[in-house]
């Protein structure tokens, strides 16, 4: 069997109510959509909250899903839930800022010395200097695996458009990685 | 992330570029993916992804609620306060000052046995008239006719909200 026809039964299970389909996608999409959120709010316990919320959202929402690339849908309502979380944002918003603040005034000496945990503090500060829209574009595609027409389409924005703003940001990134 | 859909990149740039330079880009955006891929992100907590889980389950034994009838409730009192507005505007109050009273509560409450769920539905529903019964005194009070007109029109897009997403059910 395919994988896009184990997808497509998968995905017909959780439309019928199946809890065990659900879990299977979970299994699936966890990590790369914890990835997506850890990426964008730099957050470990945030993500998982968020995380939680997409998949509950997924439960309600799963009979809205008409066909077509299930992962572009599938980013598209974690897109959505981060937005509704950074809108909700908005009333915490000095709060987070110091919490920002405290991560990137954080002295080095302060971190472990694990390497794993230096590469990820040192990617995410960066990734934390870029504009948010470039910061999203960027995890967008390197967690979601969608196309850029998939990209474009999702953003409402011409092809050209997303390639531009996604070259110009990851030369950005890597200057800023490099520096 | 390894799979772009096998997207040519030089490819996709080269619509929109010179091929030299839908070269660069392509480089540049595969390097920034390799950088990208050397630092991986730590999975979520098993524990947060088996509530995750539960959360489902117990969400799908769970069975839906009843939203259909709290707006079958407030469909009808918003359409009887909206009633009662068109009369009191195309009236004088001081002339044709007697009330008109109407059922709003629905059969199907009466008929239910779902005390808890009516109970609730009912609580909504006092609630809403209570807010459009200070309408409506405010109304009388005197307000100018362009405030009277602008109260209608806010009730009547309510009530055009409340009939939509109940027909839609």
């Amino acid at each position: 069997m395919g994988e896009g026809t184990e997808l497509a039964r998968i995905i017909e299970g959780c439309r019928s109510g199946d809890a065990e389909a659900f879990a299977q996608i979970v299994d699936m999409y966890a990590g790369r959509c914890y990835g997506y959120f850890y990426r964008l709010t730099s957050d470990r316990d945030l993500s998982e909250e968020l995380l939680s919320e997409l998949f509950l959202r997924l439960v309600e929402k799963i009979r809205s899903y008409k066909g077509g690339a299930f992962e572009s849908w599938l980013f598209r309502v974690s897109a959505n839930i981060f937005h509704d979380h950074l809108r909700g944002r908005q009333r915490r918003k000095k709060l987070l800022d110091g919490r920002r603040t405290e991560l990137e005034l954080r002295p080095t000496g302060d971190r472990k010395s694990d390497d794993k945990d230096e590469k990820l503090d040192k990617l995410q500060i960066q990734l934390n200097r870029l504009d948010a829209d470039t910061r999203e574009l960027i995890v967008l595609r390197f967690y979601s695996g969608l196309s850029f027409k998939e990209i474009a389409d999702q953003r409402s924005e011409p092809i050209g458009t997303a390639l531009s703003k996604l070259h110009r940001g990851l030369k950005k990134l890597r200057e800023l990685m490099e520096g | 992330m390894e799979d772009r859909n096998q997207e040519d990149l030089r490819e996709l740039f080269e619509r929109f570029t010179e091929p030299t330079e839908a070269e660069a880009a392509a480089r540049d955006i595969r390097l920034a993916d390799g950088m990208l891929a050397a630092y991986p992100v730590p999975e979520p907590r098993p524990e947060v992804i088996i509530g995750i889980k539960l959360q489902i389950a117990t969400t799908l034994a769970t069975p839906p609620a009843k939203p259909h009838r709290l707006r079958r409730v407030l469909a009808a009192a918003a359409a009887v306060i909206v009633m009662a507005i068109l009369v009191l505007l195309g009236r004088d109050p001081q002339t044709n000052p007697q009330t008109s009273y109407a059922t709003l509560i629905p059969t199907a409450i009466w008929e239910s046995d779902d005390i808890a769920t009516d109970d609730m539905d009912i609580a909504y529903l006092a609630s809403e008239i209570s807010h459009i019964e200070d309408q409506v005194r405010a109304l009388e009070a005197g307000q100018t006719q362009d405030v009277r007109v602008a109260t209608l029109h806010e009730v009547e897009t309510a009530l055009m909200q409340i009939n939509t997403e109940f027909w839609r059910e």
